[in-house]
């Protein structure tokens, strides 16, 4: 199949030798009317042939091989007036110049779409756009983090701090029950594979394209635009844009920047003092006979001569200090496991292009260190983008984009004792990391081998990722309105996967190394034919239709080698025992139909029909095909005759309906297998892992959105609002079976759920005179999030129905949102003997409440207002823009705080929150009575595990996400310095956070397949980040 | 020319249209196959075979939990301070910690169905008599021991249906007997009384017993241990000439397979060593391959004890039933000496007992935290056909088992005042089945089946009273949620006493 496309293209390419036609080129230099400065960037845009380009760095442009003719040219640019030029193509060389008055947004741009470009006034679905300008200094790792904030009811979460770690994205809410799944990606038109991400960090596939090398984002919200996309796009589509050549002067440009890594957010913990004094009140209610001092001396033998020792080495005896003389250590241990990282970042690009030919190649080196120990990301990538026209039929381009990252990872997300975030936590402040001589102290919290000095100096946690990834497309245009593209696309991605521990960190291996290679060959390939055409003047119609097939495969190959008593080798080769070895592949393949025709009737009246017949491997034969239909349309309703409001430029209504699918389920699920699973005395095990399910099928979701866009004030204020309603079907869901069959459960279609909501997106410039302007920019998206029904038996009530009723955090019931909190309801610590109490359902008090019984729905993890609002200012060279992002709604429970940092029960770190506990009788405070381990009352549930409300806080932030200063140097500097452009900048992400969460980061996000995102567990928190740097264009 | 392109173009796309549902079809995984490949070959056979006890071995209620559980939940084990594996299980009591039992629900079925396929639905001729015989024989010998857990577990003994708040209460677990083979076979079934498991699992055995005759591989199920679990069933049962019996003929076999008792201080103190002599069902556990319950590390049975995490150690009370001449002494040492991971040495093991002893049975003896797992041995059997015995015909029938145990463990014959009564005999078999089976999963099942008091391990506190509701786990909201036949143990919240009248 791949090699049929490919000689197909292959025949594209060279096999249209067709003559040359009479064609002429048209130029021009596009400037900004009121200074005359040339404007770079600017989109030239050919409407009948769907072709463009843009000014380079003088403003200058080029369109070769325009047959002869009369064309709609349309000049653009972000914060002008848009111009709109009829031109005669009769000579060899047309020259127009532009000069674009500043204006602000203009519904004119072309933006990305499915398969092709349209023109912004022609949308009648819901798309955001992010351009290069608004994205371009952010000192940040992969796209995901850049489109934090920037688009409305696009809710991004950081899943892990760690430099290009992975993001949970959902756009409007989430839609499945079984696993939330990633929008589909799609970088120059060839999708991203989310397959065979490494396993030793958090880590994002789009690690590998160079934030540089974007020009622009656009993200297809509702079903009406990315139903193009069928089965793949029910969690929303991400099209990514890359920059590319044109012809004229060729061109340098070189970024250099520097800067340092923080964490955002420090908790407050006891240091050691505070601590014994803790734990001496404790000590002192469970034995009164004693004094407070006399139980604190008690507590201060106990963990010196019991638990941790001294640091302070004895001659005679290294662990156990003289208890007597010598001190108990005081370590803070966020100090010791977060620490600042140094980044730095270099790119450099050519651009250029003679007659028919254009080129970018730009390289990029990035250099990042994380704030927990050991973790880095650096990333070596070069993307050659090639443009040829053979003819004026018949054009062809290439993409390539090589890139090698590595990411020194740490492991997270759970209350592991070898992990940074948690151990953080788990070591108390009379732990220590070192011995007075230097050596790993054997006494910390669980034993030298997880010492956190052992995890970070005798455990490497090394991948490394080369990818390729490009494609190839060749156009042929058979007449003035009808052409066709073929793309063959490759997403090509190595994972090399190297664990070592020495035999300090792992005694009993003797040391030992695990190797994992993980290779993904995501394979896409496309035809897509286009015709408009206009008939009267009046009546336009274009449009599309295509085929596609995409093949994702996968395969991983292991091994692990055990005994490494010589510290200096950790290759395999030298291992004692090269014993385990493992390996797997799998696969699946897409296949599609699908077209879209558009209609407008004089610029006035818009119609869209999409459709899209999709097939995947992850069905059985009889379900397998998927029909996704839309229609979408619009009215421009201010060029009405009877529209008369001066204020308003231009007002638009749009409404859409259109159904999606997902098939984000493992594969070969609708199968009945035996898997090979464990072994015993070396025969390999054989077992049954799932029963079949002939019948399991698309989930799909359909979606109904209405919009509205308003320019007006002569352009200064344009917003966009949509409302929308949808409704995911037939949700794929791991049905529970009744365990003693034997299976867990089932993959089934199941139930629905609802999101609807209502997004904003406003820009303005606020003030624009002369040297000075001020723009704003907002968007906020308020959601709604319902289970609407559930599967069930006849005569079931709803609550039969629930999934995991009365579960603390994963109850699943109908009328409620996914991420529903049931918690007991607090009620406080009793002043009289500072006892926990709790209501039960009946709203009385009692001290044994239970989950079953007692649990009211509560909170949940769904945030339901999320945006951003920013500001720019710009005076003469100088430009400061200031970015905040927010979110509000979200609730949720930190369950490692909570389970270890509260009670001393594990001796592990105390939160200073603690001290508001109840001490005499009469104290009214938040926390119960001190207590050495378990329940300090007898019949009394114990506080340190019981959950409630009193456990679940508030997850809602602001946070200022950007702040970017920059100076482009006068005409009067660049000349002297003989440069075309100069730039300095300094830009800082993650600088404050507004919030209530009282730990790490509230940005809670366990995984980027969780649904319910109420919970968190030792995470890696967001880094705050501020670099500086220069930009020199020659 | 224009016109060969555009058909080229043309067919290019037929080819794409037509070739797209034969791509979508041609996928295969890599690591699992269909049920009928499975079931069609003695390669399939044998792979599930390996799996029942590759699962045994990966579940945590067949292992860890299985040893040391009814002994952190009884007196026999403490919590070191500053540890907290099963804590839980430390500080639960009669009264409340509700969640806190030795539930073994998933992990049992979990192995029943592989079990399950092997006795009922591997196909004809797919191997030789003899090899399908020994095949089934062993899933017969593993489903009774599951189920035995289940029963146990669940329900009471029989004759003790009137020991909780119901009376004649006498429900235990679902009894599956039928291979699932698909999602119809996944149907929801009530839970089945107590007589009737039992009567399966004496069918099992019985069947086992004759299919696995002339097997002495005590690395997988044999014909000794299908008579030693029988005589262990029989004496929950309280059928005791029958578990006297069983338990002869168990001991006969075992010897014959040269797996007798060990009898020089040598041979008793490192019997857990290894391949342990005196296994009649041995659980082999490669240390890089076949961890258990996931990790030997996080969850292993040398990982809860005498090692990493250090968390359950033998109390003063378990150390006080010995002789100093005992030769199980020798399995005893300073908490820290077998340590070769985790928590540091010199911890406060003397919170549990003066010496700071921590005991040697699980100390990760094949390398990595990872030790073969005895599921009975065969100084058990000595001990049920002793109480057997002098249950059915008093204690003078009983003390000679009870001798040949205590000789072997360099002591002399037992005192005369055993024997005084049979009361007096059985309190002396519990000590000794302590001194003998100290962690290895028959503290709990052998008070609640005698329906003793179970107290805190400093012996002066009451952990469960004989008519404690709690003596019986929970099924739980979970399983019930997903289930409404199931009716849950009387005193726990979910319970309906409409749900089941006996």
């Amino acid at each position: 199949m791949k090699k049929v496309i490919l000689t197909s293209v292959i025949a594209l390419l060279f096999g249209f030798g067709g003559a040359f036609a009479q064609s002429g080129s048209l130029t021009g230099v596009i400037t900004d009317s009121d200074s005359n400065e040339p404007l770079p960037g600017a989109t030239v845009f050919v409407t009948e042939l769907t072709t463009g380009t843009t000014s380079n760095i003088d403003g200058e442009y080029t369109i070769s091989n325009i047959p002869y003719g009369t064309y709609t040219v349309v000049y653009s640019f972000v914060g002008y007036r848009t111009v709109r030029r009829t031109v005669q193509i009769n000579q060899p060389t047309t020259t127009i110049n532009i000069a674009l008055r500043f204006d602000a947004m203009d519904l004119d741009d072309v933006i990305v779409s499915g398969y092709a470009p349209v023109l912004k006034r022609e949308v009648t679905g819901s798309i955001s756009s992010i351009s290069a300008q608004e994205i371009g200094d952010l000192p940040l790792q992969n796209t995901e983090a850049l489109l934090q904030g920037r688009a409305a009811g696009v809710n991004i979460t950081t899943d892990s701090g760690t430099p290009g770690g992975a993001f949970r994205i959902q756009i409007r809410g989430q839609g499945s029950i079984n696993a939330a799944t990633p929008p589909l990606y799609i970088v120059d038109g060839v999708p991203v594979s989310f397959s065979q991400l490494t396993g030793l960090s958090s880590s994002s596939p789009l690690n590998n394209l160079n934030p540089d090398d974007i020009e622009s984002i656009e993200i297809l919200k509702d079903a009406s635009s990315a139903a193009i996309y069928g089965s793949q796009a029910a969690a929303g589509v991400v099209l990514i844009t890359t920059k590319r050549g044109s012809e004229g002067r060729t061109r340098i440009s070189l970024r250099a920047e520097t800067g340092f890594r923080d964490a955002t957010e420090r908790v407050s913990y006891l240091n050691r003092d505070e601590f014994l004094d803790w734990a001496a009140e404790a000590h002192n209610f469970a034995n009164p006979n004693l004094t407070l001092a006399e139980s604190r001396e008690n507590r201060v033998n106990f963990y010196r001569n019991n638990l941790f020792g001294s640091p302070i080495a004895d001659p005679d005896n290294p662990l156990f200090a003289d208890p007597l003389g010598r001190d108990l250590a005081d370590t803070n241990w966020q100090e010791f496991v977060f620490d600042r990282g140094v980044t730095q970042r270099y790119n450099l690009s050519v651009t250029g292009g003679v007659q028919n030919t254009s080129f970018r190649i730009a390289g990029g080196y990035e250099d990042t260190e994380g704030t927990a120990y050991n973790s880095r990301f650096t990333r070596l990538n070069l993307r050659t983008s090639l443009d040829h026209q053979f003819n004026d039929r018949f054009s062809t381009g290439v993409t390539l984009n090589v890139a090698r990252s590595t990411q020194a990872g740490v492991c997270e997300d759970g209350n592991f004792i070898n992990c940074p975030p948690s151990q953080a936590m788990f070591e108390a402040p009379m732990s220590f990391p070192f011995l007075e001589d230097g050596s790993y102290n054997p006494r910390t919290r669980f034993g030298v081998d997880t010492n956190p000095a052992v995890t970070k100096n005798e455990v490497d946690r090394d991948v490394s990722v080369v990818s390729i990834f490009g494609n190839l497309t060749a156009n042929y245009r058979f007449t003035d309105w009808l052409s066709v593209r073929g793309l063959v696309g490759v997403d090509y991605r190595t994972t090399e996967d190297f664990l070592h521990e020495t035999e300090v960190a792992r005694p009993t291996m003797g040391g030992r190394s695990l190797l994992i290679n993980r290779e993904v060959r995501n394979v896409t390939s496309n035809l897509v034919f286009s015709a408009n055409q206009t008939f009267s003047d009046v009546h336009n119609v274009g449009g599309f239709v295509g085929v596609e097939y995409r093949e994702n495969y996968s395969q991983s190959a292991s091994l692990e080698a055990r005994g490494f008593p010589l510290p200096f080798f950790r290759w395999p080769t030298t291992a004692a025992d090269p014993f385990n070895v493992g390996g797997a592949a799998t696969e699946f393949r897409f296949a599609g139909y699908f077209s879209t025709v558009r209609y407008n009737y004089d610029e006035r009246y818009f119609l869209t029909f999409t459709g899209r017949y999709d097939g995947s491997s992850r069905f059985g034969a009889d379900t397998r095909w998927g029909f996704f239909p839309s229609v979408s349309g619009a009215w421009r309703i201010s060029d009405e005759n009877f529209f008369n409001v001066s204020f308003i430029d231009d007002m638009r209504f749009r409404a859409g309906f259109g159904t999606t699918g997902n098939a984000a389920i493992g594969n070969f699920q609708n199968r009945g297998l035996y898997g090979a699973v464990g072994s015993y005395q070396g025969q390999v095990a054989l077992t049954p892992t799932q029963l079949a399910n002939v019948n399991l099928t698309w989930e799909e979701a359909q979606e109904i959105n209405v919009g509205l866009d308003l320019a007006f004030l002569a352009g200064r204020i344009n917003t966009t609002v949509d409302v929308y309603q949808k409704d995911t079907k037939k949700l794929l869901f791991g049905r529970p079976l009744p365990s003693d069959s034997g299976f867990g459960s089932i993959v089934e279609n199941i139930g629905s759920v609802r999101n609807e909501g209502v997004e904003i997106e406003l820009e303005s410039v606020n003030l624009s005179t002369g040297d000075f302007t001020w723009r704003t920019r907002f968007n906020i998206a308020f959601m709604r999030n319902e289970v609407l029904s559930l599967p069930g038996e006849d005569g079931d009530t709803a609550e039969d129905r629930t999934i995991n009723p009365n579960s603390f955090l994963s109850q699943i019931a109908e009328g409620q949102p996914i991420g529903q909190i049931m918690a007991i309801r607090w009620a406080g610590v009793n002043p009289a003997d500072g006892r926990p109490m709790w209501y039960d359902a009946d709203g009385n008090l009692t001290f044994t409440p239970s989950q079953a019984t007692d649990a009211i729905p509560y909170k949940d993890g769904f945030a339901n207002r999320v945006g951003g609002f920013g500001n720019t200012f710009s005076y003469r060279g100088f430009t400061l823009d200031a970015f905040f992002q927010f979110s509000f709604g979200q609730w949720a429970f930190e369950q490692t705080a909570w389970y270890f940092t509260r009670t001393l029960d594990f001796n592990m770190n105390l939160d200073r929150m603690v001290l508001d506990r109840w001490q005499q009788p009469g104290d009214i405070t938040y926390f119960p009575r001190a207590t050495l381990t378990g329940a300090a009352h007898a019949e009394t549930a114990d506080f340190r595990v019981q959950e409630g409300t009193h456990a679940v806080y508030n997850a809602s932030y602001i946070r200022l996400k950007n702040v970017t200063l920059s100076y482009n140097a006068p005409r009067a500097i660049t000349e002297t310095l003989n440069v075309a452009g100069l730039r300095v900048f300094v830009s800082g992400v993650n600088l404050y956070t507004w919030t209530a969460w009282p730990f790490y980061d509230p940005e809670v996000a366990f995984g980027q397949t969780d649904i319910f995102n109420n919970l968190s567990a030792a995470s890696y928190p967001t880094s705050l980040q501020v670099n500086a740097g220069v930009e020199i264009n020659f | 020319m224009k016109l060969i392109n555009r058909l080229l173009l043309i067919s290019l796309v037929g080819i794409l249209a037509m070739s797209c549902n034969s791509l979508l079809e041609d996928v295969e995984p890599t690591t699992a196959v269909s049920g009928e490949a499975a079931l069609t070959s003695e390669g399939g056979v044998m792979a599930i075979r390996a799996s029942m006890y590759s699962k045994m071995r990966a579940s945590f209620g067949y292992t860890t939990q299985y040893f040391v559980g009814p002994s952190a939940f009884t007196d026999e084990n403490n919590i070191r301070p500053g540890a907290t594996r099963f804590q839980g299980l430390n500080n639960a009591n009669g009264a409340d910690g509700a969640t806190t039992h030795l539930g073994v629900w998933g992990a049992s079925y979990n192995i029943l169905l592989d079990a399950n396929l092997l006795i009922n639905a591997i196909a004809d001729g797919v191997m030789e008599d003899a090899a399908r015989d020994r095949v089934i024989g062993e899933a017969l010998v593993i489903r009774a021991l599951v189920k035995h857990n289940l029963a146990r577990t669940y329900g009471y003994e029989p004759g003790n249906f009137n020991a909780g708040p119901e009376a004649n209460w006498n429900l235990a677990a679902i009894l599956r007997a039928d291979a699932t083979l698909s999602i119809e076979d996944a149907d929801k079934r009530p839970r089945a009384t107590v007589q009737d498991i039992y009567a399966q699992i004496f069918d099992d055995l019985t069947e086992a017993q004759t299919k696995l005759a002339g097997t002495s591989d005590n690395t997988f199920a044999n014909e000794a241990f299908a008579y030693g679990l029988a005589a262990r069933v029989n004496l929950y049962a309280g059928n005791w000439p029958e578990a006297a019996a069983a338990a002869q003929t168990a001991i006969n076999l075992a010897i014959a397979n040269g797996n007798g008792l060990q009898t020089t201080a040598n041979g008793v103190a490192n019997m857990f060593v290894g391949s342990d002599p005196e296994a009649l069902f041995l659980l082999i556990v490669d240390p890089n391959t076949e961890p258990i319950a996931g990790s030997n590390i996080n969850n292993g049975l040398a990982a809860y004890t005498s090692n990493q995490w250090m968390s359950q150690q033998p109390t003063q009370f378990v150390l006080d039933l010995y002789d100093p001449a005992d030769l199980r002494l020798g399995w005893y040492a300073p908490c820290g000496d077998v340590q070769t991971d985790g928590a540091p040495v010199g911890t406060s093991c003397e919170a549990v007992n003066d010496d700071g002893l921590t005991l040697r049975k699980w100390t990760g003896a094949n390398g990595n935290l990872s030790d073969n797992i005895p599921y009975m041995r065969i100084a058990e059997l000595y001990l049920i056909r002793a109480e057997a015995l002098a249950r059915a015909s008093g204690p003078g029938a009983g003390v000679g088992a009870l001798n040949d145990l205590r000789n072997a463990r360099g002591l002399g014959d037992a005192p005369a005042s055993v024997t005084a009564s049979l009361d007096a005999f059985i309190d002396e078999i519990l000590d000794e089945r302590v001194r003998e089976l100290v962690q290895e999963g028959h503290r709990f099942w052998d008070l609640k089946r005698t329906g003793k008091r179970i107290f805190f391990p400093d012996q002066t506190e009451v952990k469960f009273r004989e008519d404690s509701y709690r003596i019986l786990a929970p099924i739980g909201q979970g399983l019930i949620g997903a289930n409404e036949l199931l009716c849950e143990n009387p005193g726990y919240p979910a319970f309906d006493p409409a749900c089941y009248q006996p």
